[in-house]
């Protein structure tokens, strides 16, 4: 092994890291909130994927800016989402299978609807950039995914510092560490759960278009990423964004290393993150919310 | 006793007798087709109901026994036993099976047991398609030196749909189901009036681990190959694991012939669906679901029993 | 919702009707065929992930069956039928494509089933021709495992996968007897792990076998079909060092595979995706970036045939786009051999038919060498052709040398 073949891995498991913090950013806020398990989430960013396709077939428009654009749009559906569907649902500080079952139903929904629209095939987007990359040396970085990258990091610290300075995300922290003491000083749940809804299902249709730079996607798309964002918001502990960033950088390096071992076939390597879900889940011995447990006693 | 409750008691069993009798009445191959996958696909809803319904642990795993049920049965085949061991060796796969998942799953709660399950189906998948017993990812072929002889395979599709119902309402009307009922209001307060919640949960879920791997076993050596699945339409397809918990939850969880209704229609409706409107079944079944979940948790039979509630009451009313 | 009424309904009848008849002991025969057609069941997926090739194949189908009545009919001993196709889409579903295959065989009582796009599904479906005695002919199943368990009534249009494995490495030493390679260069394999992969790398280990001193293979493995990220392997294509990257991938993992290999910079000095690569969809999502990379195929429309020119007329005016690869002439050539065999056994006779297939040749096929017709074990044996993607959006035949239409541009700059 050279230099390079370490090296290699190494940043293309950094990339892959930025990539996967985003797209678990949604699904870890709306639990936090609301303790709903968002099976929709890989529907909604699917939706995104084909969002940043049509405006780049129809306008040319770069993804980088369609993934802008997706925030207010996306923000939006998920108001009219919770409105229409999650809002009913029984309020519980616990998560519930009906809920788990209520958003299924509706990944369902999208998924079967995205295929009536696009067809079942799949799409993708070439853009000048998508396929050249950077030399330094022996090592290439492709410049798309140092894009996708940058713009992902970008949309973390951003949503970071929002939440610790706004009124709103300090509702929404209220919220997470405990719903009924934030109604007594004041906080609205019902406001604050719509608009946390909306916040995660927009930053699930960003990480929709940032993922459609880098693959290309069917109406089924998502449902690996829905996995890989289970993993990483169990490694993370749920409710704090720099525990999903260290989640998607674990699991970003143990799938780009596993299979660098000789003697595991590449053929394996769906099952190493899949039996890392299992794996992690089962460490923690009570779940997600013993280890939240554990936190807010410590800290 | 009176007269209606003697017709419902033994409505089942008049059933059973006109399904028993079909084949022999000239009904066509494709009939007794649609009527063998129904079956197969019933078993797996009621199998489902008595872990998903009964005992509120949502799995989206099932697919796991079903298609280990179904290489159990290939393999079996393969090295010559007979059809008729394979059964039952499906079955003690599944068991089997069952503890290796539930022994660890089970020290989770609703939801995390939930989702550890798509990560297990996923992984035991990607595992199947790449080992060399099993064909790999191309699938099993199944060899069973024997005529091919459709109405054997539907009775034996339509006494193991009996059994599983059959089992579905000894477990109801036990002192254990009782105890699987109280798991799932309230674990805390089973386990404080003497439940052993982890246990009850693991034999229930062996037990319907063991009749899903029977129901795997008659579809694989009915179609007389297995196909690990990659895309949809293999044992251990994620769709699979789907379908096994719509039929219940349509049919309505919880009760004994909520999930037996929801796997009728969905055996039946589901091959005319696909064939009418490839592209929009599921999308049927989504709303269905979403509708379902919002306004009728008791699924149809739950619909249809409050259906009949009022039009009995009205009726009466206007009796009197 | 109208629509729905009425299609759903007659089988609803159906079944509440063999439920009465349980109880009155009659039973109804709803279908009879009508005299004067011949009904073929399609099984092919429309929709799903391999729906693109499906819709291909069909359209191939359709034309043939379109021609064919065209002209009459099959003759069968002097009387002409119209062909009937009786399609469903089994929406890249296996377990639906055997049900659906089992529905067109034992209900709509067809005289053949052609059927079986992609190796799984093919084999899945290979099951039930057997059991109902119907003659099927797959036109888009080209592993050898199908048609080595010793079924009747199986037989399919395209030579063994294995051949494309040959053939490509035919092609590659032909490159180095010309001084375009160099002799000793290593191979890296990446393949899908189903039996269409395994027998295109026993194909080459077979040549190489043979031919020591060429290549040398320093890395092989299988991936997995679908996968969403190959970057993984890539990294250790990449480690491996070799001269000469072979794969064999169904379309959708052959399109994501090539862009990450293309982001990630790699290069190679020849590069395969078995039998993908001049599909229209791949230029559309990687642009030039799918420039030189070559395939076996089994079918090219540059063959220097006249059939194939009338072909390529017929299939534009029918469809309204060029045949897009191959996927289209084998299914065309696949329903007429079945016709052929009809007309040559005499009878619809489903055992009849079988029999006339085994022996029947179509003379003037669209496939290399000009002629189909199946071995013993049902499956066709003919040459492939080898294509590359070359500037210019050009896909050009460069072998074999005799209906070569330019030369391969090799090593690949």
């Amino acid at each position: 092994m050279t230099l390079q073949d370490l090296l290699d891995p190494l940043i293309a498991a950094l990339l892959l890291a930025g990539v996967y913090a985003a797209m678990s950013a949604g699904m870890t806020i709306v639990y936090g909130v609301m303790k709903i398990v968002n099976l929709a989430h890989a529907g909604v960013m699917m939706l995104g994927a084909y969002f940043a396709y049509e405006l780049f077939e129809r306008f040319h428009l770069d993804p980088l800016v369609s993934a802008v654009l997706a925030l207010p749009v996306f923000f939006a559906f998920g108001m009219a989402v919770h409105w229409l569907l999650v809002r009913w649902l029984p309020r519980s500080d616990q998560p519930t299978l009906s809920s788990l079952l209520l958003m299924f139903g509706f990944w369902l929904v999208l998924q079967n609807v995205a295929s009536l629209i696009w067809k079942n095939e799949d799409r993708s987007i070439n853009t000048s950039y998508t396929l050249t990359s950077w030399h330094f040396g022996d090592i290439a970085i492709s410049k798309v995914r140092l894009a996708v990258f940058i713009a992902a990091v970008l949309s973390i610290v951003i949503l970071q510092i929002g939440l610790k300075r706004s009124w709103f995300g300090k509702s929404i922290r209220a919220v997470i560490q405990n719903p009924y003491a934030a109604q007594i000083v004041g906080v609205d749940y019902d406001r604050t759960a719509r608009l946390t809804f909306g916040l995660g299902t927009a930053f699930s249709g960003f990480a929709g278009v940032l993922l459609s730079m880098l693959y290309s996607f069917s109406p089924d798309f998502g449902r690996p990423f829905l996995l890989r964002s289970f993993v990483i918001i169990v490694l993370g502990g749920l409710e704090s964004f720099s525990g999903v960033a260290l989640g998607a950088l674990v699991l970003a390096l143990v799938e780009t290393w596993s299979i660098q071992i000789p003697g595991v076939e590449a053929s394996y390597q769906p099952a190493i993150s899949y039996g890392l879900l299992v794996v992690v889940l089962l460490v923690l011995p009570k779940g997600i919310a013993g280890l939240l447990e554990r936190r807010w006693r410590t800290g | 006793m009176n007269l209606p409750s003697t017709i419902k008691r033994l409505l089942p069993f008049l059933v059973l007798l006109v399904f028993f009798l079909l084949p022999s009445a000239g009904a066509s191959t494709d009939v007794i087709r649609l009527l063998f996958t129904t079956f197969v696909w019933t078993i797996t809803s009621v199998s489902w109901n008595l872990v998903g319904g009964f005992t509120g642990q949502t799995s989206f795993g099932f697919a796991v026994f079903y298609g280990l049920g179904a290489y159990t049965a290939g393999l079996m085949i393969n090295a010559g036993y007979n059809p008729y061991f394979a059964f039952p060796a499906a079955a003690a796969v599944g068991l089997l099976a069952s503890f290796l998942v539930g022994l660890p799953a089970f020290r989770l709660r609703g939801p995390y047991f939930a989702i550890a399950t798509i990560g297990l189906t996923e992984a035991v998948r990607v595992i199947m398609s790449n080992l060399k017993i099993t064909g790999g990812a191309s699938g099993l072929s199944i060899v069973e030196h024997r005529v091919f002889q459709q109405t054997e395979h539907y009775y034996s599709a339509l006494l193991a749909l009996a059994m599983a119902v059959g089992i579905s309402m000894l477990i109801a009307d036990s002192r254990f189901g009782l105890a699987l009922r109280a798991i799932r209001q309230d674990e805390d307060a089973a386990a404080d009036i003497g439940v052993n919640p982890y246990m009850g949960k693991l034999w229930i879920h062996g037990i319907a681990a063991a009749l899903t791997g029977i129901a795997g076993a008659l579809h694989a050596r009915y179609a007389v190959f297995v196909d690990p699945g990659g895309g949809p339409g293999g044992v251990f397809a994620f769709q699979t694991g789907i379908s096994i918990l719509l039929m219940p939850v349509i049919g309505g969880i919880g009760t004994i012939w909520g999930p037996v209704l929801g796997g009728a229609i969905f055996g039946i409706v589901e091959e005319e669906l696909v064939v009418r409107f490839p592209s929009v079944h599921l999308l049927l079944y989504g709303i269905l679901l979403i509708l379902i979940i919002l306004l009728e948790p008791d699924g149809l039979v739950g619909l249809l029993r409050k259906i009949f509630r009022r039009s009995s009451w009205k009726f009466s009313q206007s009796k009197a | 919702m109208r629509s729905l009424l009425h299609v759903c309904i007659p089988r609803w009848m159906r079944f509440s009707l063999a439920l009465t008849a349980a109880v009155c002991l009659c039973s109804s025969a709803l279908y009879a065929a009508a005299q004067d057609t011949i009904s073929i069941g399609v099984v092919l997926p429309t929709s799903g992930r391999e729906g693109k090739p499906g819709q291909y194949q069909k359209e191939g189908i359709e034309l043939a069956i379109k021609k064919i009545n065209d002209a009459g009919g099959v003759n069968v001993k002097g009387k002409k039928y119209q062909l009937k196709e009786v399609f469903y889409d089994d929406g890249s579903d296996s377990a639906k494509s055997v049900a659906l295959t089992e529905r067109a065989m034992s209900s709509d009582k067809v005289t053949a089933v052609i059927g079986g796009y992609s190796t799984a599904l093919g084999e899945a479906e290979a099951v039930m021709p057997d059991r109902y005695q119907t003659p099927w002919i797959t036109c888009g199943a080209g592993a050898t495992s199908i048609f080595a368990h010793g079924y009747q009534y199986v037989f399919g249009t395209l030579s063994p996968v294995s051949v494309i494995g040959s053939t490509t490495a035919e092609f590659l030493g032909g490159l180095v007897d010309q001084g375009k390679l160099k002799k000793g260069l290593k191979i890296a394999m990446a393949v899908e792990n189903t039996d269409h992969g395994i027998d295109y790398v026993n194909g080459i280990q077979q040549w190489i076998g043979k031919h020591p001193g060429y290549f040398s293979v320093v890395f092989n493995e299988k991936f997995e079909l679908g996968s969403t990220d190959f970057s993984g392997l890539l990294q250790k294509v990449k480690s491996s060092r070799a001269d000469i990257f072979l794969s064999d991938a169904h379309l959708q993992d052959y399109i994501v595979m090539h862009r990450q290999y293309l982001q990630s910079g790699m290069h190679h000095q020849m590069i395969s995706y078995g039998a993908r690569g001049p599909e229209a969809d791949a230029r559309k999502a990687l642009g030039d970036g799918v420039n030189y990379i070559f395939s076996g195929i089994w079918w090219s429309s540059k063959l220097p045939y006249p059939q194939v020119k009338q072909f390529l007329a017929d299939y534009k005016q029918f469809t309204g786009h060029d045949p897009d690869s191959w996927y289209a002439a084998t299914a065309y050539d696949g329903l007429r051999i079945l016709a052929a065999a009809i007309t040559q056994a005499g009878s619809t006779d489903k055992t009849k038919i079988r029999d006339a297939l085994r022996k029947v040749s179509l003379t003037d096929s669209l496939l290399p060498g000009g002629v189909l017709k199946f071995e013993s074990n049902g499956q066709a044996g003919y040459p492939f052709v080898i294509v590359q993607n070359q500037p210019g959006g050009k896909v050009e035949l460069v072998y074999p040398k005799s209906a070569a239409t330019a030369a391969p541009i090799a090593p690949v700059p």
